[in-house]
């Protein structure tokens, strides 16, 4: 072996300590990239595969009654490739030992060949209908386990008023409920109380009435021809106009698909952005960590170049230190990074329901990571030897004098300079003499703060949404809703089921709003006039009341239709006679989930043209009570679903809390390495440079700890700018993650709690204080005695 | 005659020195640290360059050696002047025809002595094995030391070692001595006396010892940056000899 080569492995070997908080550095930076990289792909792998091997639609149309004739016209449609005929309902499911009754969403599927039809269901157990009955079910497999439901055990269901009990004979999951929600205004998946319950299509037809029709069409559009899905949703709901269209969904709509999408986008944000701030720190201490090297060599360098080393042979040799760095730092990554995306998988997995992860390495992230770690260690170590190698040796191999020397800004203060005592003033000096060290100690402690800072607000943005979603706006306990419309005597009846305290009416009409060239279709919700148990709120959090007259939009909503209040906006009900009314917008209401349209149920009942109709029911119910109310509920025949609020709020607290705690785990780590390491790293390369003075200092009797104070000191006044910095940074972060969230979805209220600041405070002191242990231990086994003979 | 004499100096002239000056800037400040230098070095020749410290010995001799450039005149080695040279020819002067041993012995800390000499060795085609490069300093025992575990002395010897073993046409010594007591200065001072009798190694030694300047050939005094004197040895002493 080369004698350069020994000394290279040897010089790595010296400084081991700070080499190994590089590596971690970049292995963060890399393994981010690699881990969301990764992550990002498996998922949306996953969901092309799925979306193709079991024929995902492109549109959905949601009729009142269509016979098969009008859907085999449209079938003819050349831009439509297939097309497949069903009835869905949502009812009532009587689980045995469940108080509660629970919503199913009963899809009539094709006794055989069920997953080649569109939405085909890909079954996990069971194997599926048989000809011996034909009350056979197929759950989603999501709520069967939520239930510990089996195969062959019995199920109740409320159908057409009856109740009827079905054989479980197989579970499944399907491309159309990947992320089992009811609909775009839930936010999380609620398996335990929302199931789907695929029953026999000739037998689900005979019971609903639906024979030789149909109340939902779901088609495939042609591919390779450029088909504009939303101008062929049109067309059908012309043709299908007699029948009642309630509802076109483009594909772009559906709320699986949406949240699904809106994922993996957001995932290829995270991982752009979160591996950019880290690998950019990375490449700040690096870059630092490999110029002080270069520069602690100077006297080496300096004596092989008058041995007659050439500046590219030197060059080499050192950028021997950055291949090392860079490829220790990547397969560090790479771990990290595989370790990351599995355990983000796994995450996953709670929330999508898939056949399954195509769960691929990714060989062409792997090396990117690789690539980028080594370039960014090259680079580092390449302007660091520049600058030594520019000197001729003889100058090279005298000291360095040192860095602008002479007197610091603090010292024209000399009242205050004095003030200071002589460790305060070596450790001014040197925050003030190596600015690049220090700037980036600032920027490193300033980014990672941040970033914990963040992680930490968005968990308390994520409460108040939920709190002010299911405390602020909803006040009910339980929602029931009705098939067919009721009027008003449904009310009086729902009065006195036990437990009631106070019921109120809701009627949601499916409604066209157009404004200009705006337009939305959605549920317009009234409310009654005396409305307790929803109460909306302004922008300044105060309950508003619903007007007489005029609708109450949604900020968001406002948003889409570009209307501000005093706006006239067409009204028109997709159903009965359709008129368009032209009504004004009356005030505009803060909401998180999804979008909302208030108006007056009375007031509402009048433009859709109808008498007092109510199709949803709220009640604020006595809990003592409550089994015997819902024993009651399922009884109702009218009653198609039912939410109940504490179960919907505990499930989405439930599923942030065990989703925050990862990605905010993960987060406060990284950041916490970025910080810890770069504190740790300055001070290594601080005791490096200053060995001479330190051991002097020790020679003088100074203790360890005394010695250790002045890095300290040093490092305290980087970290206090640093962390002074870091909540305008994080807040900024908070703003600029709000707004990438901003979507019909949901929206991320920017809620900072005073006990935020004061953890994210105390986590980065904690990150400091442990580097400064470090930095302690490693001064107090300094060998002084040799110090003192050091030669440069 | 002065022009005679002068050519045949001149033909068996190593290096020339032509006006050299050597101007340090600081800021304001310009330190003249070497001023209007001429000399010529002869092959063969044993050198001394005398002068009180900060005399400037140390800024000749890296000029001399390729390790910095002149602010002003010609370093000639044979017919090519350093100060022209582009840094790659520099690199290949210095690793071709000089070897130093530096004031400060420069060994590389963590490279065991056999390792330091190595260093030297792998770069010139014709070196000297290192083992037998320490043997002749008498450090044959103990290459597989780092410098840390040696006396002053023996790094400098090693450092000798390190400069005989590539065998250079040019040996420039910086104050080799200036650490050691006087057995292991004459030690020392012996080895390079060898080499430049056996081998006809020429050495450019400096040194801030008049003592020393006896074992020369010819003596260049230094005062203040300017050649105060060049005086011929007509009886050099043995380096056994030498006392102070
Ligand atoms: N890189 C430099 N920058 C500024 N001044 C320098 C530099 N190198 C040398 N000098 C100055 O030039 C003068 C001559 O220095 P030089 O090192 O040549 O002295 P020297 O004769 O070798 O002294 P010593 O015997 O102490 O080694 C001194 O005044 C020194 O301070
Ligand atoms: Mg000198």
């Amino acid at each position: 072996m080369r004698a350069l080569h020994r000394k290279l492995i040897r010089d790595l070997l010296g400084s081991a300590g700070t080499l190994v908080s590089v590596i971690a550095i970049i292995a963060i930076g890399t393994g981010s990239f690699i881990g969301l990289g990764s992550a990002q792909r498996i998922l949306e792998a996953s969901q092309q595969a799925y979306y193709r091997d079991y024929r995902f639609a492109d549109f959905w149309v949601d009729v009142k009654k269509a016979p098969l004739s009008a859907v085999e016209r449209i079938a003819e449609y050349p831009e439509i490739s297939a097309l497949h005929s069903r009835v869905v309902f949502d009812v009532i499911l009587d689980l045995e030992g469940e108080v509660r009754p629970l919503t199913g969403r009963l899809i009539s599927t094709p006794d055989q060949g069920f997953d080649h039809t569109i939405n085909g269901i890909c079954l996990v157990r069971g194997s599926g209908f048989s000809d011996d009955r034909n009350e056979e079910v197929i759950l989603s497999e999501a709520f069967a386990a939520a239930h510990g439901l089996n195969i062959g055990e019995r199920i109740t269901l409320i159908l057409n008023r009856k109740r009827q009990s079905f054989v479980i004979v197989g579970t499944a999951v399907s491309p159309e409920y990947v992320y089992m929600v009811r609909g775009v205004g839930d936010l999380v998946p609620d398996a335990e109380h929302f199931g789907i319950l695929y029953v026999k299509d000739r037998y689900a037809r005979d019971v609903l009435d639906f024979k030789d029709s149909c109340n939902q069409i779901v088609g495939r559009v042609a591919r390779g021809g450029q088909v504009d899905v939303d101008t062929l949703l049109d067309r059908i709901s012309r043709d299908l106009a007699p029948y009642g269209v309630i509802e076109t969904t483009p594909r772009k709509r559906q709320a699986s698909h949406r949240f699904l999408s809106d994922e993996i986008t957001g995932l290829g944000v995270s991982a752009t952005i979160m591996p950019a701030i880290f690998l950019g720190v990375a490449a700040l201490i690096l870059n630092i960590l490999m110029l002080r090297l270069a520069q602690r060599q100077r006297t080496n360098i300096g004596t092989l170049k008058a041995l007659g080393y050439s500046d590219r042979r030197l060059m080499a040799h050192f950028l021997g230190f950055g291949v090392v760095v860079g490829v220790l730092g990547g397969v560090a990554g790479m771990g990290l990074g595989v370790g990351l995306a599995y355990a983000m998988i796994g995450v996953y997995r709670t929330f999508f329901q898939f056949p399954e992860f195509l769960t691929r390495a990714q060989p062409d992230l792997l090396l990117i990571g690789m690539v980028i770690s080594v370039v960014f260690a090259v680079f580092g170590a390449a302007r660091g030897v520049r600058e030594v190698l520019r000197l001729q040796p003889a100058e090279a191999m005298r000291q360095k004098p040192p860095e602008r020397g002479g007197t610091i800004v603090l010292e024209r203060l000399p009242w205050f300079w004095r003030m200071l005592g002589f460790r305060t003033q070596m450790a001014m000096r040197s925050v003030f003499r190596n600015r690049t060290r220090s700037v980036t100690a600032i920027v490193a402690t300033a980014l990672a703060t941040a970033i914990t800072f963040m992680a930490l607000a968005m968990y308390d943005s994520f409460l108040y949404l939920v709190d002010y979603q299911f405390d602020m706006v909803a006040h009910s306990d339980v929602d029931i809703g009705m098939r067919d419309e009721a009027s008003m005597p449904a009310l009086y009846e729902s009065r006195a089921l036990p437990g009631v305290d106070e019921a109120e009416p809701v009627l949601g009409v499916r409604c066209d709003l157009q404004h200009g060239a705006q337009s939305r279709r959605m549920t317009v919700t009234g409310l009654s006039t005396e409305h307790r148990l929803t109460t909306p709120r302004d922008a300044s959090g105060e309950a508003i009341q619903i007007p007489d007259e005029g609708l109450v939009l949604s900020r968001k909503l406002a948003e889409l239709l570009d209307a501000r209040v005093g706006d006239v906006i067409e009204l028109t009900p997709v159903r009965g006679r359709r008129e368009t009314r032209n009504v004004h917008v009356a005030s505009i209401v803060k909401s998180f989930l999804g979008i909302d349209c208030y108006a007056d149920l009375h007031y509402l009942s009048r433009i859709v043209g109808e008498s007092l109709a109510v199709n949803s029911i709220q009640l604020a119910v006595d809990p003592v009570q409550s089994a015997a109310l819902f024993r009651e509920i399922k009884e109702l025949p009218n009653a198609q679903g039912l939410s109940v609020r504490a179960d919907a709020k505990h499930n989405i607290e439930k599923t942030l809390v065990e989703t925050s705690v990862f990605s905010i785990g993960l987060m406060v780590i990284f950041a916490g390495v970025i910080s810890f390491g770069s504190t740790l790293n300055n001070a290594l390369v601080e005791i490096g440079d200053r060995i001479r003075e330190i051991s002097t200092l020790r020679v003088l009797g100074y203790r360890p700890g005394q010695v250790a104070g002045i890095l300290f000191r040093q490092s305290a006044v980087t970290f206090l700018v640093g962390l002074l910095l870091a909540f305008p940074l994080g807040y900024g972060m908070v703003k600029l993650v709000a707004a990438a969230y901003d979507s019909e979805l949901y929206r991320m209220p920017v809620i900072i709690r005073p006990v935020t600041v004061v953890l994210t405070a105390v986590l980065a002191v904690g990150f400091l204080l442990v580097a400064q242990w470090i930095v302690y231990r490693q001064i107090a086994k300094l060998d002084w005695r040799a110090g003192v003979q050091v030669k440069e | 005659m002065a022009v005679a004499s002068d050519s045949r100096v001149a033909s068996r002239a190593l290096m020339r020195i032509e006006g050299a000056g050597r101007v340090f800037r600081m800021g304001e400040v310009e330190v003249p640290a070497l001023v209007d230098a001429d000399m010529s070095i002869n092959a063969g020749e044993f050198v001394v360059i005398l002068g009180p410290s900060g005399s400037g010995k140390s800024t000749l001799l890296n000029l001399i050696g390729g390790t910095d450039r002149a602010t002003c005149g010609h370093v000639w080695h044979g017919d090519s002047d350093l100060a022209g040279m582009s840094d790659g020819e520099l690199t290949e002067y210095r690793r071709t025809v000089v070897g130093f041993v530096f004031q400060f012995y420069n060994l590389i800390p963590t490279l065991t002595a056999y390792e330091n000499v190595q260093v030297a060795t792998e770069l010139v085609a014709n070196a000297l094995n290192p083992t037998e490069a320490l043997a002749m300093v008498g450090l044959g025992e103990r290459a597989d030391h780092f410098p840390a575990q040696l006396s002053g002395g023996e790094q400098q010897r090693v450092a000798i070692a390190r400069a005989l073993a590539k065998r250079p046409a040019l040996l420039l010594a910086d104050e080799p001595t200036g650490a050691l007591d006087l057995p292991m200065a004459r030690n020392v001072l012996a080895i390079l006396q060898r080499s430049n009798r056996e081998q006809g190694l020429t050495i450019v030694l400096i040194t801030h010892n008049p003592a020393i300047a006896g074992i020369a050939d010819r003596v260049i005094r230094l005062v203040s940056g300017r050649v105060a004197e060049k005086r011929v040895n007509e009886k050099p002493l043995a380096a056994a000899d030498v006392a102070w």
